[in-house]
């Protein structure tokens, strides 16, 4: 994937950087509004990341400009906790946005939604490891053994499935699962986990649903040095 | 332009007291002048009788002398009362300036005036006329007095009446100044006092008391307005050090645990580990920080946008749909009760979070099996959802202050809650309630916990 970071803030633009970069993402930089603009006309990006707030030209204005040129997918970061910034962005064709200070998982999911967006249809079946899951009839199978899953539980571990190897937040997966958008606070995706994993790992292995301590939880595959404690 | 209260007062009393002696003065001037007028004329009469009783005896030449002779004994040497008789016989005739006479105009009751030469104010005369007798003809016969000592005193009095009116109102505004200043004494003893009020000691007042009747209902106002100063103001000190402390308990974890970890030579995974255990205390952190610009937006006013007209208790189903795993766990029970049809326009993000946040509170405070009610109730202008849960009394002095920033009634219980929650959950529920203009209550009888908001919906 080939994103363009347009960020001011050095420490957030390095960060970003370093960890779309390690991703696997084609990242490029831009510092200014006047650099950004630049870049997002004479390149093709799968997705740009623009500040709103930029030195020498405001990140509203290097939308409009690219908009005039072309449709790459647009997150604009706001600083500014404020509606009218949003629905700014929005209406001048930003595709998605997200409030400093952001989490970078946040980004991260966010980056993959657009990138995403109308491309190949889903598969109707998923396989991690010996985990197979069929999205059609809702079933779940560990190797031969068929597992027993309530409706929310098969819609949580969906979420996970379809997105196998990419760490979701508590609060990504309280929205995807329960269309709960904000941060809850509370403990409702630590035990709807546990019970998951009760019913898909504890009398299984290898142990397929990781806890990311701080971060949030990932489905996969790991090898065993490289697998997370808990 | 400002004014001050003294000088208007003394204004408006210079005024009434120039419009009453205006009218006093006016009204004794014209009464006065009457009364000379009165007197005038029945002295014009005295004169005139007399002359006429003479005149009428009179029919000869011969004898008109004597009524030459009486008439000049009467004119005074001053010249202030005149005799003039006219008749075509020149031998029955008298006084001076026969060619003016004639021309003087008359009324009907044969009073007239007339300005003779060298007399500076006009006379008042009085005329009639005597028939013929024997020898006398028919004569015209004019009484005069001069309207001097009148119009004199009629000038010194008004000139007294101006003179008595004007110190009257100087000395009306002088004691109107004095009545002022006494009259506002109890406002200026209120405005020392209230300067008085330091902003160190937010608990003064102004002392109702001793002050005018008038002032004791400003006073109490003025009181009102202290203390809700002084409520906000205390609010907002703890609030200050409650979220110092929130964030002091984190930042602390986060120094000492990097701390540690930089003293000693460590291998990776222990560095991932405290890495690990800093983003959780650094998520703690944002999480507050975004509660806390949260209800900073919804204490600056801003409405819930993107209002949609929602049945509630769909909206309530779903937030019971996302603790379904932490009501299994606990076993614990939720039924939705009142009235299902209700529906309102709200902003689904916020009511869900509010919605999550009191079933939250209430699964927190519940014991294990405990059976939760969600009550939905329609008003005219509202629509009530309250969460009733079994537990721990509150005291109704806690009641109300549920919904403060980091408030907890069990100040025990602060860390009970672990990382679930950070005492803004009811604050946030007020916020929600706030923005969609409706509020918040919380009532606990007989061991049921019921805390709720309202969002307000067209009647």
């Amino acid at each position: 994937m080939k994103i363009l970071i347009v960020e001011d803030e050095l420490k957030t633009a390095d960060y970003l950087h370093k960890g779309l970069t390690e991703q696997g993402c084609a990242v490029d930089l831009a510092h200014d509004g006047v650099d950004g603009q630049h870049l997002a006309l004479t390149h093709d990006y799968d997705v740009i990341v623009l500040d709103v707030m930029l030195p020498k030209m405001d990140g509203f204005s290097v939308l409009r400009a690219l908009r005039e040129v072309k449709q790459t997918p647009v997150i604009m970061l706001t600083a500014r906790d404020r509606i009218e910034d949003r629905i700014k962005g929005l209406h001048d064709g930003a595709d998605d946005y997200l409030i400093k200070p952001f989490s970078f998982l946040e980004l991260l999911a966010r980056l993959q939604a657009l990138t995403r967006r109308g491309r190949t249809q889903e598969p109707m079946q998923l396989k991690i490891g010996n985990l197979q899951i069929d999205l059609i009839t809702r079933k779940a199978w560990r190797g031969a053994t068929r597992i027993d899953l309530t409706a929310k539980e098969f819609a949580l571990l969906a979420v996970l499935a379809r997105r196998q190897g990419e760490i979701l937040s508590k609060t990504a997966i309280a929205e995807l699962v329960w269309d709960m958008n904000f941060d809850s606070n509370t403990n409702v995706v630590e035990v709807a986990i546990k019970r998951l994993r009760a019913k898909i790992d504890a009398a299984f292995s290898p142990k397929l649903l990781h806890t990311i301590r701080g971060m949030g939880y990932v489905l996969e595959l790991q090898d065993e040095e490289a697998a997370s404690p808990g | 332009m400002k004014r001050s209260i003294t000088w208007r007062l003394v204004a408006m009393f210079a005024v009434a007291a120039l419009v009453t002696f205006s009218l006093i003065g006016g009204a004794l001037y014209v009464v006065l002048r009457g009364e000379l007028m009165r007197h005038e004329r029945e002295e014009l009469n005295t004169h005139l009788q007399d002359m006429m009783y003479l005149i009428q005896r009179i029919t000869t030449a011969d004898r008109w002398n004597r009524v030459q002779t009486k008439m000049d004994t009467l004119t005074p040497a001053d010249g202030s009362v005149r005799f003039w008789v006219l008749s075509d016989d020149p031998r029955f005739q008298y006084g001076k300036g026969m060619a003016e006479m004639e021309r003087m105009e008359r009324n009907a009751d044969g009073m007239g005036t007339i300005v003779l030469p060298q007399r500076e104010h006009a006379f008042q005369t009085l005329t009639r006329t005597i028939p013929a007798d024997d020898e006398r003809p028919v004569i015209r016969l004019i009484v005069g007095i001069d309207g001097a000592a009148y119009a004199h005193t009629l000038r010194t009095f008004v000139i007294a009446m101006l003179a008595l009116s004007l110190t009257a109102v100087l000395l009306v505004m002088l004691l109107g100044y004095w009545i002022a200043q006494l009259g506002l004494r109890p406002l200026k003893q209120l405005s020392v006092a209230a300067q008085a009020l330091s902003p160190g000691s937010s608990s003064q007042r102004l002392e109702v008391s001793p002050l005018a009747d008038e002032l004791s209902d400003l006073t109490a106002a003025f009181n009102g307005a202290l203390g809700r100063l002084e409520a906000a103001y205390k609010q907002l000190e703890a609030f200050n050090a409650d979220v110092a402390h929130e964030l002091r308990t984190p930042l602390a974890n986060l120094i000492g645990e990097t701390q540690v970890a930089l003293s000693r030579q460590r291998t990776a995974p222990q560095f991932e580990e405290v890495l690990q255990s800093n983003l959780e205390e650094l998520e703690r952190l944002r999480s507050i920080v975004n509660d806390m610009l949260f209800l900073a937006r919804a204490d600056q006013g801003e409405a819930a946008t993107g209002l949609v007209v929602t049945p509630i208790e769909q909206e309530v189903a779903k937030t019971i749909d996302f603790f379904e795993f932490v009501l299994d766990e606990r076993e614990m029970s939720v039924a939705i009760e009142g009235d299902a049809a209700a529906s309102a326009p709200i902003e689904t993000s916020l009511f869900r979070r509010a919605m999550s946040n009191l079933l939250q509170n209430a699964i927190q405070h519940s014991p294990d099996q405990a059976c939760i009610a969600i009550r939905i109730e329609e008003r005219e202008a509202a629509v009530r959802v309250s969460v009733r849960n079994p537990g721990e009394p509150i005291g109704a002095s806690h009641l109300p202050r549920l919904f403060d920033r980091f408030f907890r009634a069990d100040p025990a219980r602060h860390d009970q809650g672990g990382h679930h929650g950070h005492g803004l959950g009811l604050a946030i529920v007020k916020a929600v309630a706030d923005m969609h203009g409706g509020e918040v209550f919380a009532t606990s009888d007989d061991g049921v916990t019921a805390i709720g908001f309202s969002v307000a919906r067209p009647a």
